[in-house]
């Protein structure tokens, strides 16, 4: 009788309230596209347009600050342009070097170092695993400068050794080999800031994968590695998928590092973005058009990486 | 078969000792049950002849070979897990051939293998499903399974039937027990359920608190226990333990207790010629307990009929002998009339005798003869 009772007041409460729902919903999808639909839309206008006010979405789209944007990568000569002093694609070709590279390296560390943290016993176990929470607690502002004077002064080769000579005859340049300004040490830098998180997620996931599975696959045969590999990592696929989402995200986006790690040849499209702006001019349409095309390849990483996020990967596997 | 050996093996987890030195050895494609209450050491036990637990002291021989050192992988044996432990993300034809392609055998002779196990257990139409589309009893047979593709010497079982309900553990036990015929080779199975210890097994190790308290065929510790717990452990229902003293009076001796005084016989006597003590536990099999409303009152127990629990052609009383609980199995068409004072007549040589003090049994003369013949001649009962 009283479910009963529950089950209409609820019914109830869903009829009085719809309207008001859908409202929150409409405002909810303004506040979370609005800002790419305008992107997209100054993106296609030319800057006077833009800074005109003639807003509104009626204009003549046109595709010339993406030609602007990509005028180091285009393979035919661009008419409104004569010098191509926006080296997008470059930086475009970095930013995916090092979000690549940092997420596949922060993966392949974390989630062996989260299996060693969950399943073995060792000296310093629960110091280490209380330190990687610790080192996501200082903010990368407060890294800067210490890492800066690092990657500059202390991780050098000198040009003077072979090894050193050899590398500034294959890829110029001056002074000894350092680390600043290179796609590894801002790769090295975004793997040590997000590997605690990596670890801390996969340990939830390793946590939940039951131990007889693995003593099954061990009666079967397999070695400490095999388990890992054939059993463990199959079975934390979404968190694998959720931790790269996240690295990767943060990777791309990421610009106080890079903007002091990264050289010319090394920088990558949130610095080029910032770089266009000058205080002379705010070229609107390019910085428009580069963003689409910053946003671009997290969405289709994002879209692949969640695939894999299948809840229930362990269902079946033993009697709960 | 390699013969299994275990030679005082000892399990500590810090300072505390949970198998003190069991030692067993297991004759050739033997069906070996290791039965007891939880935390009894059994599965501590099963898990190091496995090689997931270390051993503290002692040694596993396979063949004379010491083991204890080994991984689980070079050991040569399949396990049964209780709650299966079926690698959810590949499908039962993987699941039974992970081993094998571990092994990296050629792909011809494991397609060959699994359809041959499939076939036996009945899970050809289900190879390509994952385990979560399968229910409880299609996953343990999947798990038995993969132990049989491996053709390994020895399977463990450890608890296997403890996750099913109760019809469908009848039914795999029946399937395990067809499986046994089929398959010859050792198996050491733990339960804590001592009717699948009785019906599946060649031998039965009884343990309770880390030590083996017996072991040998089922019908011989069912017929002999060597004390107490086991006499208490095996046999639904439970045997009747009534507490009484030994008097003489005139020419007999009587067993005494609160409602019974039962007068000693001559083999009686004999048994407890070499017994000092006063005091004495009597362990009564509810199933020796017949309902005689005639019997003479010094070889039969008088009891007031609490309960019958109906159980098919079977009945169980729960009955009072004074303050003592005592349970009588009889068949259901029996008169019984509820709280009434009824008697009940028994052999006295189906009397368990035990010592109250060590709980230890004393044995039947006969018994003791069929004791010194089998040590003679090189039987091993203990």
């Amino acid at each position: 009788m009283e479910m009963e009772a529950d089950m209409n007041t609820s019914h109830h409460n869903k009829g009085r309230q719809q309207p008001a729902f859908y409202a929150l919903l409409v405002v909810l999808v303004l506040m979370s596209v609005g800002p790419i639909v305008l992107m997209l839309a100054n993106s296609l206008k030319l800057d006077v347009d833009i800074i005109s006010g003639t807003s509104g979405l009626l204009f003549l789209p046109t595709i010339q600050n993406y030609e602007t944007a990509l005028c180091d990568i285009l393979p035919y000569e661009i008419d409104h342009l004569d010098y191509c002093a926006l080296k997008f694609g470059g930086a475009f070709i970095n930013s995916l070097i090092i979000a690549l590279v940092s997420t596949v390296l922060t993966l392949i560390i974390g989630c062996m170092a989260a299996y060693a943290l969950v399943r073995f016993r060792f000296m310093g176990r629960d110091t280490v695993s209380g330190t990687t929470l610790m080192v996501r607690m200082v903010p990368p502002a407060v890294l800067l400068v210490p890492v800066f004077g690092l990657w500059n002064n202390e991780f050098c080769i000198d040009k003077a050794t072979w090894f050193g000579e050899m590398i500034r005859d294959t890829f110029g340049g001056r002074g000894d080999v350092c680390l600043a300004g290179t796609h590894s040490g801002i790769i090295l830098i975004y793997i040590a800031m997000n590997l605690p998180f990596v670890i801390w997620i996969l340990q939830s996931f390793i946590v939940q994968v039951p131990r007889q599975l693995e003593e099954a696959a061990r009666m079967d045969g397999a070695g400490s590695f095999q388990v890992f590999f054939k059993i463990v990592l199959p079975l934390i696929k979404p968190g694998l998928a959720a931790a790269a989402i996240f690295t990767f995200r943060i990777a791309w986006n990421e610009y106080l590092l890079a903007s002091a790690l990264s050289d010319r040849d090394t920088k990558t499209v949130p610095i080029l973005i910032v770089n266009n702006m000058s205080e002379f001019n705010i070229e609107w349409g390019v910085i428009m058009a580069t963003g689409m095309l910053l946003a671009i390849p997290p969405i289709i990483f994002t879209l692949f990486a969640s695939r894999q996020i299948i809840t229930g990967m362990t269902a079946g596997a033993v009697k709960g | 078969m390699p013969n299994i050996q275990l030679d005082g093996l000892t399990k500590r987890f810090g300072d505390i000792e949970i198998l003190h030195g069991i030692s067993l050895e297991m004759s050739d494609a033997e069906f070996t049950v290791l039965v007891g209450p939880s935390g009894c050491g059994k599965s501590t036990t099963l898990r190091m002849i496995a090689g997931l637990e270390t051993v503290s002291a002692g040694e596993i021989y396979i063949d004379g070979r010491p083991i204890s050192h080994l991984e689980p992988k070079d050991r040569d044996l399949a396990m049964v897990f209780q709650d299966y432990a079926l690698y959810p993300h590949m499908n039962v034809a993987n699941n039974m051939s992970f081993a094998l392609r571990l092994q990296k055998r050629p792909r011809k002779e494991i397609d060959a293998r699994i359809r041959e196990v499939a076939d036996m257990l009945g899970l050809t139409p289900y190879l390509h499903r994952k385990p979560a589309e399968l229910s409880g009893g299609q996953r343990q047979r999947v798990a038995m399974g993969r132990a049989l593709t491996r053709d390994s010497s020895t399977f463990l079982f450890d608890e296997p039937l403890s996750n099913l309900d109760a019809k469908l553990r009848t039914q795999m036990r029946a399937e395990l027990a067809l499986m046994r015929q089929r398959v010859h080779k050792n198996m050491i199975y733990v339960t804590h359920d001592q009717i699948e210890a009785m019906t599946l097994a060649d031998r039965i190790v009884v343990m309770h608190d880390g030590h083996i308290q017996q072991q040998g065929a089922p019908e011989e510790l069912y017929k002999n226990p060597v004390n107490k717990f086991v006499a208490g452990f095996l046999g639904t229902p439970p045997m009747n333990f009534l507490y009484a003293t030994i008097e003489s009076q005139g020419d007999f001796t009587y067993l005494t207790g609160d409602g019974f005084s039962l007068r000693c016989d001559v083999p009686t006597l004999q048994r407890l010629a070499n017994y000092t003590d006063g005091e004495i536990c009597l362990g009564i099999r509810p199933s020796d307990l017949v309902f005689n409303p005639h019997a003479d009152v010094t070889t039969s127990l008088s009891l007031r009929v609490d309960i019958a629990e109906y159980i098919g052609a079977q009945s169980v009383l729960i009955c009072h002998c004074g303050n003592q609980k005592v349970m009588v199995e009889l068949k259901s068409d029996t008169p019984i009339t509820l709280g009434k004072q009824l008697t009940f007549s028994m052999a006295l040589e189906d009397l368990h005798l035990f010592n109250p003090s060590n709980e230890c049994a004393i044995p039947r003369l006969v018994d003791v003869e069929a004791t010194r013949l089998i040590k003679t001649t090189g039987g091993n009962y203990v």
